[in-house]
């Protein structure tokens, strides 16, 4: 669940991490009212879940409260990445000397938290690492042993930071960390964090993600900061994938419909978790352009398969479908060649034609093949890969 | 549309001569049978759904139910 800027700072300044003077502003008035409390200059930030704020018009800087007051009105019907600017952010603007990147977040590979340090900050952290990664260090630490300052402090002097700033960013890095791992965060950045004219440092930008899954331990800090989780999904669901929700609810057995959508032309039907975003990957990686990710899975009866399947081809500029899953147990492989052969032939379909691949190996599988056989459906057993399978799908699909 | 993959039949005089019997209605895990005027009938729609579990041919007391794969 992303926090909007106001609550990721508040939970900063929590933490003792210092941000800049600020109130929070919902009209042209207050905006105004701010700036004169504050004292110009001041920067006026829509607080909005996504990004791309700056780039489309959502941060405005204003010298007088004037200026605040119209800037307001500007920012505050915009919609950016498809989302309401909900309030603005009044703050008081700072002089900096420099910029900072620092962030905590987990790394998949490692399955450790992992901090995140660079010189270069304001920027894309992702874009930094590749073109200049002289300029960012990480460095992983144990969320089961209490946090020690020395892992931020390795890595912020590795960078050649000096002496007194060392000493300053080592403290904030390692608040940072310890309210990542107090308030059971997914990420916790500051971007940019600056350095001012006196040589303190000032969180400029935060944001910070808590896991979805900890919403109901943490509803004393929700509660707290009067913060509600709902309609904080992110992009909002769109009709295709209400559509397909509704048909994963309207059958109790198994999943088939956990859907999301995209822009390209092979549909995909895919096991969940790490199988689907494996299969996903290996679409992309072998030039295939998704129309949707999909999960199925715990053994969905034929009549949704064969509704999730037929909703999938019903989206325009779908060129074929694959199914592909890893060895199945706890899903059976003809039941679910049943519901996907079904609901193409209902959608109008040659499943010879319309089917690219299919990939399921496991239980009843000679059952399964045996039906795909009879429908003309290539399909791959166990001894080719979920890879393999991916890559057959994008040869015989338009791009 | 009707069933694609399984053809499940019922022998309307040999089920007669079961009856009274729910057997096959309720072995049946996904709901292939219902009674009609005091015997059991196939839902046309749901045949598809049938999991070859057999319990529907092993509870008839009478081999009143046949079941074709169509595939």
């Amino acid at each position: 669940m992303r926090f909007y800027e106001h609550e990721a700072k508040s939970l900063l300044a929590k933490q003792a991490i210092p941000v800049p003077q600020s109130v929070l502003v919902s009209d042209a008035q207050e905006a105004r009212r701010a700036a004169e409390s504050l004292g110009s200059p001041v920067v006026l930030k829509a607080q909005v879940l996504s990004g791309g704020r700056m780039k489309a018009g959502g941060v405005k800087y204003a010298d007088t409260a004037d200026e605040a007051e119209a800037a307001t009105r500007e920012i505050m019907g915009l919609e950016i990445g498809g989302l309401k600017t909900v309030a603005i952010l009044v703050e008081r603007r700072v002089r900096v000397a420099q910029e900072y990147y620092l962030a905590v977040t987990y790394d998949p590979v490692a399955k450790l938290p992992v901090a995140i340090f660079s010189s270069a900050g304001g920027i894309d952290i992702e874009e930094a690492a590749e073109r200049m990664p002289e300029k960012v260090a990480r460095g992983n630490f144990s969320s089961l042993t209490p946090f020690t300052d020395y892992v931020v402090k390795e890595l912020i002097a590795s960078l050649n930071v000096p002496g007194a700033d060392l000493s300053r960013l080592t403290a904030i890095a390692s608040r940072l960390a310890q309210l990542f791992l107090r308030y059971d965060l997914t990420l916790a950045e500051i971007n940019p964090l600056a350095k001012l004219g006196d040589g303190s440092f000032v969180a400029l930008d935060a944001h910070v993600d808590l896991d979805d899954e900890a919403i109901g331990r943490q509803q004393a800090l929700l509660k707290e900061m009067g913060i509600s989780p709902e309609g904080r999904e992110g992009r909002p669901s769109t009709a295709f994938e209400l559509e397909a929700a509704a048909i994963d609810r309207s059958d109790h057995r198994g999943v088939a419909g956990r859907v999301v959508e995209f822009g390209g032309s092979l549909g995909l039907i895919i096991g969940g978790g790490g199988a689907s975003l494996t299969a996903f990957d290996a679409v992309r990686k072998y030039g295939g352009n998704p129309a949707n990710y999909c999960e199925i899975g715990g053994n969905p009866s034929v009549g949704k398969v064969a509704a999730l399947t037929k909703h999938i081809l019903s989206k325009p500029g779908t060129d074929k479908i694959a199914i592909i899953m890893n060895v199945v147990n706890n899903t059976r492989v003809d039941l679910v060649a049943r519901g996907v052969i079904k609901g193409v032939v209902e959608a109008g379909y040659d499943p010879a034609e319309k089917v690219a691949i299919f990939r399921i190996p496991g239980a009843w599988e000679e059952e399964g093949f045996r039906i795909l056989r009879k429908y003309g459906v290539e399909y791959l057993d166990r001894t080719a890969s979920i890879d393999q399978a991916a890559k057959r799908a994008v040869e015989k699909t338009a791009r | 549309m009707g069933s694609m993959f399984i053809e499940l039949k019922i022998d309307i005089d040999r089920c007669r001569a079961g009856q009274p019997c729910r057997a096959c209605i309720e072995s049946c895990p996904v709901d292939i049978f219902v009674a009609t005027d005091g015997l059991a009938a196939v839902v046309a729609d749901n045949q598809d759904e049938c999991t070859l579990c057999d319990l529907c041919l092993q509870r008839c007391p009478t081999e009143a139910v046949t079941l074709t794969k169509l595939y």
